[in-house]
């Protein structure tokens, strides 16, 4: 079943990219690919409605370059993954859940499918940045301040100060920072003190939970979630 | 009332004990020796003692507190100092007055004294609470002041959030008491450690001077004679930085050394040798 594309519906800014349902599909780009070449040829700015594709950010910019071969620029997300969300925010797109998505029960979604907080700016000493999903951070987090969420932390910079992930006991929740440092870092119920040394420098690392213990590790290059 | 085109800036650290007060004083005295008329407003009502630094605490006859009311006129309470006429103090109220005052009174002391100013300098209680954000609400551009100590920087840290929350901008950096000897032997945070930290533009760095003890006691701020001591010297740059000049800023941790070292260099440099 290939992508559906839409021209300008309402409620969302220009055209709108629908792909097949997560089973329906086997080869999304070939899809996507066939999608866009049966319809009539559109101009402009093209809104993604991933649905359920758990899409990384290397599959992003293939669905990016595919548009922009027919004259699309991609520049919203929509979904129900939150994984394709957390990765269309870090390349600069516009994200958000699916419109459907928010009219459903907040029990159903649990601690894994909270909205992704994305906020601009250093957090200092002193400041609490907190969120029922997941949060990605565009700036530091100084040493005293703290940045807590019931999903994944996502810093795009420096963190220095407390970090706690999967608030609400979600033990797969991970902590990611393009400089990892922090004073203490908690996930689920687990804490550990950061490391004494510092890290080793441009080297974006990861902690997650491994049997009940915090460990910190080399973040995968498809950062932030590759799934 | 029309906007006085003064520039109020508000000098803070969070913590208490940088030296918030003996920059108030001596960049004030630096300014108004630039020719800048500058009034320097005490907003630490708890625990007042620019007047001190300044040895002006027997000429003070009304306060802040008596201009609010309305019990005497501005020019009555304006201090001038007797060495430097274009620099006047306005005097804190009692501490009594914490309780009532409120950031619109701050203002209207602010904008009364920025009238006839170039230059309105506020020195900042410690602390984030009530007296905080009454100096802040008055001001418009802020200097952070902050020794190379971690609690220091921390605080700092803290209010320069603030001051962002409230939309001060811009925000500038002094960086009070440096020991070069220290940072080089790597026992104290260096220059580059702190603005890692709080990523604030530069505006000084005063290096730690015994000199400051001694102005503080005789309340004659060292900016009053043009006095040569390192710390003297670095207040000056601060106020004419402040006035858009630019003057170079040299880290004393890579640039002090011996007077045999540095004839050698320039010995070197000239060709003599």
């Amino acid at each position: 079943m290939a992508a559906e594309l839409i021209p300008a519906p309402g409620g969302c800014p220009g055209h709108l990219l629908r792909l097949p349902p997560l089973e329906a599909a086997a080869d999304l780009l070939e899809e996507v690919r066939y999608g866009l070449a049966g319809a009539a040829p559109l101009q402009g700015r093209l809104t993604l409605e991933s649905g359920d594709w758990p899409l990384d950010t290397g599959m992003l910019r293939q669905l990016i370059a595919l548009a922009r071969q027919g004259g699309l620029e991609l520049v919203a997300v929509r979904g129900r993954c939150r994984t394709s969300l957390v990765a269309a925010a870090a390349l600069g797109l516009e994200s958000g859940w699916s419109a459907e998505e928010e009219s459903n029960d907040e029990g159903g979604r649990g601690s894994e499918g909270g909205p992704l907080l994305v906020h601009h700016g250093t957090l200092r000493s002193g400041d609490h940045l907190q969120s029922d999903g997941s949060v990605l951070l565009l700036g530091d987090v100084n040493p005293g301040a703290r940045i807590s969420a019931d999903g994944h932390v996502l810093v795009w910079g420096r963190l220095r100060g407390v970090a706690h992930a999967g608030r609400r006991g979600d033990g797969a929740a991970r902590i990611v920072a393009l400089q990892l440092q922090p004073l203490q870092l908690r996930i689920a119920g687990a804490v550990a003190r950061g490391p004494e040394e510092k890290p080793p420098p441009g080297l974006a690392e990861e902690a997650r939970l491994v049997e009940g213990e915090i460990q910190i590790e080399a973040a995968s290059p498809l950062w932030p979630l590759s799934g | 009332m029309t906007q006085p085109t003064a520039r109020i800036i508000l000098i803070c650290s969070g913590k208490g004990g940088v030296g918030k007060t003996t920059l108030t004083a001596n960049l004030g005295i630096a300014l108004a020796r630039l020719g800048e008329r500058t009034v320097v407003l005490d907003a630490d009502f708890g625990l007042r003692n620019l007047d001190l630094l300044l040895g002006l605490e027997n000429r003070i006859v009304y306060t802040a507190q008596e201009v609010l009311a309305g019990s005497c006129r501005l020019e009555q309470a304006l201090v001038k100092h007797k060495l430097e006429p274009n620099l006047s103090l306005m005097p804190a109220g009692n501490p009594r007055m914490l309780e009532w005052l409120t950031p619109e009174d701050m203002k209207t002391v602010a904008n009364l004294v920025a009238e006839r100013a170039d230059y309105v300098l506020i020195d900042c209680p410690a602390g984030v609470e009530q007296g905080f954000k009454n100096a802040a609400a008055a001001c418009r551009e802020a200097i952070v002041i902050t020794t190379p100590e971690m609690s220091a920087v921390r605080d700092a840290d803290r209010v320069i959030g603030l001051l962002n929350s409230q939309g001060i901008q811009p925000v500038q950096l002094v960086l009070n008491r440096v020991r070069p000897k220290m940072v080089a032997s790597q026992e104290m945070l260096s220059v580059d450690d702190v603005t890692d930290i709080l990523a604030l533009p530069l505006l000084g760095l005063v290096v730690e001077d015994e000199q400051v003890i001694v102005s503080t006691n005789k309340g004659e701020p060292l900016t009053l004679n043009g006095s040569p001591s390192p710390a003297g010297r670095a207040y000056q740059n601060v106020a004419r930085r402040l006035r858009g000049e630019s003057v170079p800023m040299v880290d004393p941790s890579k640039e002090r050394r011996g007077l045999r070292a540095r004839l050698l260099s320039k010995l070197r440099k000239t060709g003599n040798f």
